[in-house]
Formats: C-alpha cells, structure tokens, sequence
C-alpha cells in the first residue's frame, strides 16, 4: 500500500493541481464493504470530515468550517507527510459526502486533481460502505515512469480504500 | 396511404431519432447510441482512451482522437467499424472538422499547436500544423470554413486562426483556463467555459474580443446552444448551468450525473445531451422545460469531447 509506505519517505515537493494542465484520461476506482452494523453507527465513524481516523495511515487530523461545504482538513499521515482537502458536498440524510484533495505530494499519493466520494447505504442492522474517486495519474505529460503511471495511481487508490473500508467494518461490527 | 402513416408516424415522434456516438474513454470505446430507444446499437472497440470526437460533413465519417494511443481512429458509420487510423504525436485530445473542406483539426495537449490532417482516397494525411497557446483543447470552425478556433487552456487564451494561411491572426485572453469552445451557429460569437475561474467568456469573432462572461458551477467544461440558451457542463457540480448567450445572465442549474462532460444539442433543438463521465450515462434534457427527462447507460467513462451527435 503506497499511501502508507510512501508517506515516511515524503518529499519537500509538492504540486498544486491549477498549476499545471493534468494528463487526459481521468481514472476512476471505486470500492464497497458490507458492514454488519446498522447505517448510522458506520456513518458515525466515517461521516465526520473532521475526523479522518478511521483510514488507518492517517495520525491527526486539523481542519476548520465542520461538515460545511468548503471546510477544510490536513490529514497528518504517519511517517508526517500531510495531505489537504476541502469538502465539497455533505448530505446526512443521504449519509454521503465528496472532497478534494488540494494538495499532496506525488509520493505519497501518485495521483492529481483527486475526488472522492464516502457513502453509507443500509438499514438498522447492515451496511454497505462505498469509496469511490476520481484522480489523474501522478505524472501529467506522456510517458509517465511506471511509479506514476495509471496503474500506479488505481493500486495505491485502491490500497487506500481497501485498507479504510475494512478498518471500518472491524470498528463497526466490534461488540455489536 | 402508406405515405401519409409515415408522415403521421414521423411527425409524433421526430425528437430524437438521432445517434449518439459515446467516446467511452475508460471502456475503450466508441458506442453508437439511439437516443429515440435509448439503446446501444454497437459498441466498436477503440484503444488508447479514446476522447474527442469530430464528424466530417456529411456525418458519415466519425474521427476520434486516442491521447494514450497517440493517434486518430476513423470509423465508418454506416458500417460501424474502424476503417483507418492515423498516428500523432503529443496528446492528442480536442477535434474539429472543417464544414466546408472536411480538413480535420487535432489539438495537442502537451504542446502549443494543432495537427492539420486530410482525408484522402488514401486515408487521412498529416499536412502541417498551426502554433497556438498552451494545451490547447477545444476547437471549433465558423459555418463558412474561414476561422478555427482554439482554447488554450495553460494561456487563458483562444487563438483566431485564418484556415487559408494556417495562421493565428489574434489571440484574444478569456478566463482562466478554457477547455470547451462553442460558436453560434451563424459564427459570430464563441462561448468558452474557464474551468478555474468557473465561468463561460463570450467573444465576438469578428471583433476579436471577449465581451463579458456568466458565473457557471465548478469546473466548467463544454458548452452546447440551444434554443436561445447556453447549456454548460458543470464537471464539479454535476449540474449543467443554463446561461442567456446575450445577456450572459444564468438562468437556471440542472442536476445531472456524477462529472459531466460532453455536452450537445440534437438536431431538431429539443434536447442536450450530456455525457456524464463518473456514473456511465448519458442525461436527456428538455430545452424548453429544463429538466432530465431521460438517462441512457453507456460503457466506462463517457467523455464525448466534441460533435458528438450524428
């Protein structure tokens, strides 16, 4: 998992996504769990932008604006590699929220202009857990090298989510 | 008798019998859709995440442009199949075909110019290419054939290029960042959508300026006209922002799938079309009511960056 094994050897290098025109084909990885627990109780863990301990690499998280749209947060990733992101849309009713990340380095996650979506479906006993993104590889011009390639950036995407949706369900389903 | 059915037949439902050719990038595909039963007629397989689509004149030849492929593909589609292709370097991205030569017109997006290629008995030729801004992406011709324009996203800018010397002739600044280009259809005023200051730039051509812009949602990404109204492709706010192309006033914002992205109007002016790249579909809205009336399932990450409709 690149998120975690990345993140101790994070570079001062960071790129802001505006700056630059991205690669042309957007990828996209989505990644669902079933939860043995009810919906609220899964959202309880996930739907807090402020909190962003349930995706087992992250160490502290700060932000300001709460579960507003255009809050922010840096996540400080074990290792101290930080990651920014702002929240875009946050619906609790339908236990769903979208975010950005604003900028991270490319070694610690080798992907630009990322967004995501957390999403809880379910009922008072079980749950599905969905995490989705879209993301442009790690390198923006042609022929990338292969730590920064498309492939590069669904594995450790889906590294990432994988790891976070099952964090989630031992979490949820412990002592229910 | 036989032809007066007909008649009746054809005017009840006249709306949407029309194609729509779906550039699934992540599928690697193009799929010819019938909006009328909103079905996938053929799906033809196409590598190198193809993106941009162009039709010749007389809508019989699609030309897609493969970023990862480096190339163009041809299709035929009367027989629905790749019948030629042509390598390019760079990123090949944005398309455009001359209306009245049927000369073809690829951006790069990596560099600063656009290919200028000629189909022939032979297939398509490389014969040149025109300097224009950084990353150029969208591309549209005047109905006459006598100017193409160019988006330069990284130049915040849209090169006016006389087509018989192949040269830009003004360079007209807009927002930030335009990636789709539209023109009127009498040619006189182009609409580019700025997807960092999240907003469209109207020009007038002749005059060689930007005359005002319209806030729109985020991410702004391709714009399609219709009836009267500028339909803006909203990548961030899954919503297409409806716009007064004189006034530059927004009218309204419509929700529609997750990062929409192509976006055109179908013939008889009634419908847009919207290709939503994060949820596989395409979204049918009404140009009078301003509603979804329909959605249509597609393959893996529909983009449809151009001429889309058949």
């Amino acid at each position: 998992m690149k998120f975690r094994t990345l993140a101790a050897v994070a570079a001062l290098a960071t790129v802001t996504f505006a700056a630059q025109a991205h690669g042309p084909t957007r990828q996209k990885v989505s990644e669902s769990i079933e939860i043995n627990a009810p919906a609220d109780k899964v959202w309880a863990i996930v739907g807090n932008f402020q909190d962003g301990s349930w995706i087992p690499v992250v160490e502290k998280t700060e932000g300001k604006g709460g579960n507003e749209p255009k809050a922010t947060r840096t996540l400080t990733l074990k290792g101290g590699a930080t990651v920014e992101e702002e929240l875009s849309k946050y619906d609790a009713e339908k236990k769903s929220l979208m975010y950005r990340i604003e900028k991270v380095d490319v070694k610690v996650l080798p992907v630009n202009d990322y967004s995501s979506w957390v999403e809880v479906e379910g009922d008072g006993t079980k749950s599905k857990l969905t995490w989705r993104g879209a993301f442009y590889r790690g390198y923006m011009n042609n022929d990338p090298p292969p730590e920064l390639n498309d492939e590069a950036a669904k594995k450790a995407v889906s590294g990432l989510y994988k790891s976070g949706l099952e964090n989630v369900k031992a979490k949820a389903e412990k002592g229910s | 008798m036989a032809r007066l059915i007909g008649l009746v037949a054809l005017a009840g439902s006249p709306a949407l019998a029309q194609e729509a050719l779906v550039t699934a990038q992540l599928g690697n595909a193009v799929e010819v859709v019938d909006l009328a039963t909103k079905k996938i007629l053929q799906s033809i397989p196409v590598s190198g995440a193809p993106a941009g689509i162009a039709l010749s004149p007389d809508r019989k030849t699609a030309y897609v442009t493969r970023p990862e492929g480096h190339g163009i593909a041809v299709i035929d589609l009367e027989a629905r199949r790749v019948t030629g292709s042509l390598d390019l370097p760079g990123g090949p991205l944005g398309i455009g075909v001359n209306p009245k030569s049927g000369e073809v017109y690829v951006a790069d997006w990596y560099g600063a110019r656009v290919f200028v290629l000629n189909p022939s008995a032979d297939g398509l030729k490389r014969e040149g290419e025109i300097a224009t801004g950084q990353s150029p992406s969208g591309i549209a011709v005047t109905p006459d054939g006598a100017t193409l324009l160019v988006a330069n996203r990284e130049s915040d800018s849209v090169s006016i290029i006389d087509v018989a010397n192949r040269r830009e002739t003004r360079r007209v600044p807009v927002g930030q960042h335009p990636f789709g280009l539209t023109l009127s259809a009498d040619g006189r005023f182009a609409y580019t959508a700025n997807v960092v200051s999240n907003d469209v730039s109207a020009i007038d051509v002749a005059a060689g300026r930007e005359t005002g812009r319209v806030a729109t949602g985020q991410r702004p990404y391709v714009i399609a006209l219709a009836a009267g109204r500028g339909f803006v492709t909203d990548q961030y706010s899954n919503t297409v922002t409806v716009f007064d192309p004189v006034t530059l006033r927004k009218l309204a914002a419509i929700d529609v799938g997750d990062h929409p992205e192509g976006i055109a109007v179908t013939r008889d002016g009634k419908t847009v079309v919207v290709a939503n790249w994060g949820d596989n579909a395409l979204s049918l809205i009404d140009t009078s009511s301003l509603t979804v009336t329909g959605t249509i399932e597609t393959g893996d990450g529909p983009r449809s960056f151009g001429d889309f409709l058949r």
